[in-house]
């Protein structure tokens, strides 16, 4: 019996060694290769969101550039730092984090490492208490999410005005995950253009306090639709799906955030499009061309880098021709869409 | 070759401590060959997989250029945390409590030495930091102590009420840090840092100008709440087998009846039991704070190293050593699952499914099962007699204990 288990355990050896034989070994081209690592946040690759829309990005750089890319899923907030050490420690040129809640964990690793360069979605690298730390070593990819909100805004305001909603009571509704600056972004230009569509209307906002659980947020959209809103617009990530099926089993309509939606319910006449694809195309390309900048980098209609798209609705050619005079009006720059929420 | 003789010098206690392995070594191979198999299903190399696993979990023959110390460094800030909390889950065990509430507990003692560490942020590290610690101690304590009191006086069921406690710690924790007492500012879903005084020093230096192993010394994370989970995992081994009351505490997990009879009072040694286990969870949390976040982040809504420290006390067999062992596997699978995914390309998610491969069979006994059905393996064999499984323990520890 013993000797049995000794020649399993022979067996086992072999196999590991075999295994650390196996470690696989690359020769370097001639030309420099680029070597982007991309650190996704709790959310992971398949989050149809962010971190999905920041893997399209770092692909279609790689089809461009022939850089080497390579991807870190973040399984808790435990492994934000090692995940950004661990692309700084081996020299990689760009180290891509998603999302503001790697922002201390950016600020910290950025510190250790100066010569590498970083750059951070939607945040920038700070310390313990949120002061960004400004190391000239770190990009910040912000968005003006405001324009986006009131792309989104307009067809709510439009379709109240002209009577197209499923009540037509003249109440929207937005709910927010947590009151942080780029969720207020949205709701700001939400509102704004909503409400200049059709001055009558009302906006209600609510927060779920939650980023995670559709069912908070389902509950804040249950409660809106009772007070008559019939257009939801959701900005609370995960959570706000729940805003979405919530508004498809009341059968009223829902918009959908930063990634376009249309898939997460029938309920999505269109979404507020954050194009985290073409900031991170956009951060990486800039390393490649030896132009990375420290500071903010942001990305608004007028770059391309904001949008919306139209879902399951079929836009009226009226409708569409008020978007594509907004949008212009946006891009000319003459009209800003207010990064406050505005006060009725 | 089942005819060839055992020999008869085998020491008892060589035999006694193969057969004690064999169930937990036996899981943890049966995991990985499944896990294996699966990388291979899914068009993975299962090679090029573990040995970047091995890399990023023990810093050994790493191809992708990792630096062998971080990668310790990484593993060992993982496997701190799941020593104590491994503890608070093996010491209920053996009572005879089930206590999945460790993840609660952990949070408890997060959150008290958070607030403990900013509400006097300007006291000298002599006196703040055993003030945070044993601050996370009582923490704990007293949220595993409300499963252990319930428990010794209605007899309502610890599993439970430990989960239910999880629930509240973990939303009582969202309210605290998100437009609660502690949030750092509005919009933000953390609270403000503890002082530098509650603070658990790194092992190396924190400057980030001084090259240690070709990195900046800052980048090896490793600090002193190692020394701490070591020696808790010592203080618990010394509490359960030279003490009388670990000795109450395993007569409880034996037979309520027999302790009772022997005049060991069950109801005092439940809830004792469960304060002291909710007292190393609850450590597990502030050694965390204290060592790691210096601040409650909303890392926490999602972190499960209580839960993880319900495998690791099983795997462990409860047993002092065994934990050890047991978490560092764990913290390497954690620490070994980023490298994995970039250097090999598999996904991260590899590791839970290992984790669960492990837990599932050593709940399910796969290992005993195989070795009663292939006699080449070995005689059937009971499990060691000093941890009988979990099953029947839960169900004789769940009827309320009544006093004679």
């Amino acid at each position: 019996m013993a000797y049995k288990r000794f020649k399993f355990l022979g067996v086992a050896a072999v196999v590991l060694m075999v295994a650390m034989a196996c470690g696989g070994s690359n020769n370097p081209g001639t030309s420099k290769q680029y070597k982007i690592g991309l650190v996704t946040d709790i959310g992971g690759l398949n989050d149809k969101s962010f971190n999905h829309l920041a893997y399209v990005g770092l692909e279609k750089a790689k089809t461009d550039f022939g850089i080497k890319d390579d991807v870190t899923e973040s399984k808790s907030g435990n492994d934000y730092v090692n995940n950004l050490t661990g692309f700084a420690s081996k020299n990689y040129d760009l180290v891509i984090g998603v999302g503001f809640l790697m922002q201390e964990a950016v600020g910290t690793v950025s510190g250790q490492f100066p010569n590498i360069h970083f750059a951070i979605i939607d945040g920038a690298g700070t310390d313990a208490n949120g002061n960004d730390l400004k190391h000239t070593n770190v990009e910040s990819l912000f968005f003006k999410e405001q324009d986006a909100g009131a792309m989104v805004g307009v067809i709510a305001g439009w379709m109240e005005k002209n009577g197209k909603a499923k009540k037509n009571k003249h109440v929207i509704g937005a709910v927010g995950g947590i009151s942080i600056p780029p969720v207020n972004h949205y709701i700001a230009g939400y509102k704004w253009a909503a409400t200049m569509e059709d001055p009558s209307i009302k906006v209600l906002v609510g927060y779920s306090n939650d980023f995670t659980d559709p069912a908070k947020c389902k509950g804040q959209a249950t409660s809106m639709i009772s007070s008559n809103a019939d257009i939801l617009f959701q900005v609370a990530g995960g959570c706000g799906l729940g805003v979405l099926q919530g508004a498809g089993q009341a059968g009223v309509y829902s918009i959908g955030v930063d990634a376009d939606q249309k898939d997460a319910d029938p309920s999505v006449i269109a979404s507020a499009l954050k194009k985290v694809d073409v900031a991170t195309y956009t951060a990486i390309k800039n390393v490649v061309n030896g132009q990375f900048q420290a500071g903010a980098l942001t990305f608004s209609i007028a770059n391309d880098g904001a949008g919306y798209a139209v879902d399951n609705l079929t836009v009226p050619a009226e409708l569409q021709t008020e978007l594509k005079t907004f949008q212009d009006k946006i891009k000319a720059g003459t009209l800003t869409p207010p990064a406050d929420i505005p006060t009725p | 070759m089942t005819t060839r003789p055992r020999p008869r010098s085998m020491p008892a206690m060589v035999r006694r401590m193969t057969t004690g392995l064999a169930m937990p070594l036996g899981s943890v191979l049966l995991a990985f060959v499944l896990g294996g198999l699966i990388v291979a299903a899914t068009g993975g190399n299962p090679f090029s997989a573990y040995a970047a696993l091995v890399c990023g979990g023990f810093g050994i023959g790493c191809a992708g250029g990792e630096n062998p110390g971080l990668q310790i460094s990484n593993t060992i800030v993982f496997v701190i945390p799941l020593i104590t909390a491994g503890i608070a889950v093996a010491l209920p065990f053996r009572a005879g409590l089930f206590n999945i509430g460790a993840e609660g507990q952990l949070l408890a003692g997060s959150i008290a030495c958070t607030a403990i560490g900013i509400k006097f942020s300007s006291l000298p590290s002599p006196i703040l930091l055993p003030m945070v610690l044993v601050g996370g101690m009582v923490g704990g304590a007293l949220w595993a102590g409300v499963a252990g009191v319930l428990k010794a006086t209605i007899g309502a069921h610890e599993v439970v009420t430990t989960i239910m406690m999880n629930y509240i710690a973990q939303w009582f924790l969202r309210y605290l840090i998100v437009g609660g007492p502690l949030q750092l500012a509005p919009g933000t879903s953390k609270s403000s840092p503890i002082g530098a005084g509650a603070r658990l020093a790194t092992l190396l230096p924190n400057d980030n100008s001084l090259i240690i192993l070709g990195l900046p010394s800052s980048v090896f994370r490793v600090h002193t709440g190692l020394l701490i989970a070591l020696a808790a995992a010592a203080g618990f081994a010394f509490l359960l087998w030279r003490t009388s009351l670990g000795y109450e505490i395993r007569a409880v997990g034996q037979s309520q009846k027999a302790a009772r009879y022997a005049g060991i009072s069950v109801r005092r040694t439940i809830i004792v039991t469960m304060l002291i286990a909710g007292g190393f969870a609850g450590l597990a949390g502030a050694i965390e704070i204290a060592g790691v976040d210096h601040n409650l982040t909303d890392k926490y809504f999602s972190d499960t190293t209580g839960f993880d420290a319900i495998a690791v006390a099983l795997l462990g067999l409860g047993s002092a050593v065994g934990i050890v062992l047991a978490a560092i596997l764990f913290g390497a699978l954690h620490a070994g699952g980023s490298v994995m995914q970039a250097d090999a390309g598999i996904s991260g998610n590899l590791v839970f499914i290992l984790q669960a491969l492990i837990l599932f069979s050593i709940a399910a006994n796969f290992v005993g099962a195989i070795r009663q059905r292939i006699p080449g393996l070995g005689r059937p064999t009971a499990l060691p007699p000093d941890l009988p499984p979990a099953a029947p323990m839960m169900t004789e520890a769940a009827a309320p204990p009544t006093e004679a």
